[in-house]
């Protein structure tokens, strides 16, 4: 039956002559893809080892490859035309390594793929069929950058151009050889042609973003594991990313393996609202720089190639990270930069020094006295924790000292009270160091972890809530290299889990949840904060939603530095939220709630005659559903 | 030209304060420590001073172990080595005698300038930076904000009431007591931690108080008495507001 199928020709013999020239065009090829590969390979290798990096476990390692390498699940989910195009480009190339090394191995007698034998047949058939698809994904490539042209992907590039056209030859010569026959005329020169192509392709995958090729499985493979993690300072020359010296072999991995498809910018809300940041350039930057200078510089990472400016932009909100499909870890980069600053002192900001002064000799990144949170504390009569209670409610500065979060708290107190969970504050709480971990200042971050380690150690806590997604994503993540944390919980995991007791709002309105990056993004919850929120109503979601949210503009520090540049990324949100026309915006973070606070007033001062959207935390649409009830 | 900085440790400003049980003092265990605030300005404007003009800063403290910690955080922020008057009776000193403690330790050291904040933020005498100036017989200024090099020695920017400025000049050296707040005082960094910790710290021990009789007696130390002082005013809002104003004239006094 495999008989029946139709095959390609090739040459049966080849002359010496052409057999010494395949030899020579096929070195020189080779050399020219070593001659820029090696020099990668060898700045990648001498970079710094990763202080944090176990290749075990394996198995994650390899789902996270089979996933997004393999199947290409990442690249087609976040942008599913191009994706399908990009995937289809990928498994042909995969079909074709098989094809290709019989090619090769076939001018030397040695060709093991016989195309008139049935396995051969079958075979080539099965590649003509990604041929085909191939052409199809690259011809959609090819008019999506030429013609179509998204911003995101920068300014076009005519060597983009140069590849689709070498890649549409591949395959269009291979498919060609089904149409003619014999050993010689046609069926010769379409195996030179074939031949050709391929051997002026290998030299320009290093020095085009086609490296991806051969690097961005080495990337997801070897990822460091977690979002957005930022490695542990090691040594007492150690500072972040101060120079070449300290980027990390992964770092150099990620830098080269970038495609430079701009997932990031488009996703970025810095990128979105004016700002000089933008999370490619950052990484292409460091690119530039090992480049230039290597790996073992001490030339400053900040200069030439990234601004400090951009690198004090950044709201950490992951989107960047998580939508790249090479597995490219930008926000530990961008906090390193922010380290290799803060922590040599080379960053000088009126506001950033004014909260790590604040946090150096005080307690909360307000600037207040602890005599404040005293004072809430007593008001409200909340139970000091003192062993015998299940959780620790940790207040946070924002719920310990801001009006808003406060109000935020005492709804999730009068809930929890309902519910009849016993919980208690600490009698006193220092921030858990969140702005000043992700501004890079790592003196600061690791007194306050350490002394909040000490209180909840002393107080035996084994079980803390908090109303906050920056305090959970710190206390669990951050403090792990100065101790063990408690459990840590955040209030929509817990309200999540009584949903089902809690009544319902009578109104019944439309609501849009907006959900926190370091809640979303940061701890995969998604869900439990919606199962909250819809007992206001019924629930839309904005265009830009779970994984997609878009930030609100105050993580990272950015809160307490101020935003001069550009648009304010919380009104960018606040627009989108207030557009979905929902009555009711569901917050399940205090940072996000006090962004939009003001934003949303904005917005409604500009639309004369709709109201802005009420803004409620989640603990107060189920603290207002018991008083309806 | 070489800066000594006086530095005092003082309970962090949040700290809850309890009275020690002999009424002469505060409890001191479970308290957390800062850098008197004005010491942290003058500190500033000493490294501030270096960085303009060249030289050294060298620090010095007086008090018990604990006071270590502070110096290590000036040591961090930029001075360049610390001398530590280990002192565990601080608090039963007068100024007099602490300021002895001060100018036995800086004198040796032959400085051209010594700056101190104007006050601590616990006892806040405001004395101490003057007497050192007397002992060393050196002259002084007080409530200085700025510190200016000329050929001569000095111009400074002292603060005066109600807004006013007075600028003066002296000789070197001098000592100068700081007001906070004429400065962007520096946060402290990983880096200058780690080279703090490879700079000189030198120890001596205080003398012991020479038997003269103190000048100033602690008799007792209490908390302030918490009291509702609420007024209602009644009468027309045109009544209303004259009372209030008289009373911001001749009771509160703020107008």
């Amino acid at each position: 039956m495999a008989a029946a199928l139709p095959t390609l020709a090739e040459p049966a013999h080849f002359s010496l002559a052409e057999r010494l020239v395949f030899a020579a065009l096929a070195a020189a090829s080779a050399y020219g893809f070593w001659r820029r590969f090696g020099p990668i390979l060898g700045k990648i290798l001498h970079s710094k080892k990763d202080p944090d990096f176990h290749l075990a476990p394996i198995g994650p390692r390899v789902r996270d490859f089979v996933w997004e390498v393999m199947l290409q699940a990442k690249v087609i989910r976040e942008r599913p035309l191009a994706g399908v195009a990009h995937a289809l480009v990928f498994w042909a190339f995969c079909a074709f390594a098989l094809v290709t090394l019989n090619h090769c191995a076939t001018i030397f007698g040695l060709g093991f793929l016989d195309p008139t034998g049935s396995v051969g047949r079958i075979y080539f058939d099965f590649a003509a069929l990604f041929a085909v698809a191939c052409a199809a994904g690259i011809a959609e490539l090819f008019v999506r950058r030429f013609v179509v042209r998204p911003k995101w992907l920068g300014e076009v590039s005519p060597e983009s151009g140069w590849i689709a056209f070498l890649i549409f030859a591949l395959m269009a010569t291979y498919l060609a050889a089904f149409f003619v026959a014999g050993d010689d005329g046609a069926t010769r020169e379409f195996w030179w042609a074939h031949t050709i192509t391929l051997l002026v392709f290998l030299p320009l995958i290093p020095h085009t973003k086609h490296l991806h090729l051969v690097l961005s499985p080495a990337s997801v493979f070897l990822s460091r594991g977690g979002f957005s993690r930022i490695p542990p300072l090691v040594g007492d020359e150690d500072f972040g990313l101060v120079a070449g010296k300290d980027l990390t072999q992964l770092v150099s991995l990620q830098a080269y393996s970038c495609v430079e498809c701009g997932r990031c910018t488009e996703h970025c809300p810095a990128a979105n609202t004016g700002k000089l940041l933008d999370p490619k350039t950052v990484i292409l930057g460091v690119r530039g720089y090992l480049n230039d200078y290597g790996p073992a510089s001490e030339q400053p990472l900040l200069g030439k190639y990234n601004s400090q400016e951009a690198a004090f932009e950044c709201t950490t909100c992951g989107a960047c990270e998580f939508q790249c499909p090479v597995g490219i870890e930008h926000v530990p980069i961008i906090v390193g930069l922010r380290r290799g600053a803060v922590n040599t002192g080379a960053w000088q900001d009126e506001r950033g020094a004014k909260l790590f002064l604040s946090l150096e000799r005080g307690s909360n990144a307000l600037g207040m006295s602890a005599a404040e949170r005293d004072k809430f504390v007593e008001k409200n009569a909340l139970p000091v924790f003192d062993g015998t209670q299940e959780y620790c409610l940790w207040l946070g500065c924002m719920g310990g000292y801001d009006p808003k979060g406060r109000e935020i708290v005492l709804a999730l107190v009068e809930v929890m009270q309902f519910l009849g969970a016993s919980f208690g504050v600490l009698r006193k709480e220092k921030c858990t160091g969140d702005p000043v971990r992700r501004l890079g200042n790592d003196l600061v971050f690791q007194q306050l972890a350490e002394s909040n380690l000490e209180a909840l150690a002393q107080g035996k806590v084994k079980k803390i809530i908090s109303i906050c997604p920056h305090c959970v994503r710190t206390i669990q993540e951050d403090w792990k290299a100065f101790g063990t944390s408690p459990a840590v919980e955040h209030h929509s995991e817990f309200l999540a889990k009584f949903a089902d007791r809690l009544p319902k709002s009578a109104g019944g309105e439309k609501i849009v949840f907006h959900d926190p990056c370091y809640l979303g993004r940061y701890r995969g919850v998604y869900d439990e904060p919606r199962k909250v929120a819809a007992l206001a109503g019924e629930l839309v979601e904005a265009p830009r939603s779970r994984e997609r949210s878009f930030c609100c503009g105050a993580g990272g520090g950015l809160a307490f530095l101020g935003e001069e540049t550009g648009e304010r990324v919380s009104h960018v949100r606040a627009v989108e939220l207030a557009a979905t026309g929902a009555g009711v915006v569901g917050a399940a973070c205090p940072f996000c709630n006090t962004m939009f606070r003001d934003a949303l007033a904005q917005v409604s001062e500009s639309r004369p005659g709709a109201p802005a959207p009420e803004l409620l935390d989640i603990a107060q649409i189920a603290a207002r559903g018991l008083r309806a009830g | 030209m070489k800066i000594a900085v006086a530095i005092k440790q003082v309970p962090e400003r949040d700290a809850f304060v309890r009275i020690a049980p002999n009424a002469k003092g505060i409890e001191e265990h479970e308290l957390q420590w800062a850098m008197n605030e004005p010491d942290a300005y003058a500190l500033e404007e000493a490294l501030q001073f270096k960085e303009k003009n060249g030289g050294e800063v060298v620090v010095v403290s007086a008090g018990p172990e604990r006071v270590g910690s502070t110096i290590r955080e000036a040591l961090a922020k930029g001075a360049d080595r610390a001398i530590h008057v280990v002192c565990d009776d601080l608090a039963g000193r007068d100024a007099l005698n602490v300021a002895k403690l001060l100018a036995a330790a800086i004198k040796p050291e032959n400085p051209d300038l010594i700056l101190t904040g104007l006050q601590s933020e616990d006892v806040g005498l405001g004395q101490t930076g003057v007497i050192v100036a007397e002992l060393l017989g050196l002259p002084h200024a007080t409530l200085i904000l700025h510190v200016e090099k000329t050929d001569a020695g000095l111009k400074v920017k002292r603060e005066l009431e109600e807004g006013w400025f007075q600028e003066i000049e002296l000789p070197l050296p001098a000592v100068l007591t700081m007001q906070s707040g004429g400065n962007k005082l520096r946060y402290a960094t990983l880096m200058g931690i780690k080279k703090a910790k490879t700079k000189e710290l030198r120890t001596v021990n205080a003398a012991e108080p020479d038997g003269a009789p103190p000048v100033l007696v602690l008799e007792r130390v209490t908390l302030p008495q918490k009291q509702k002082s609420t007024q209602m005013l009644g009468g027309s809002a045109k009544e209303a507001a004259a009372a209030l104003v008289e009373k911001l004239k001749t009771e509160a006094r703020v107008l």
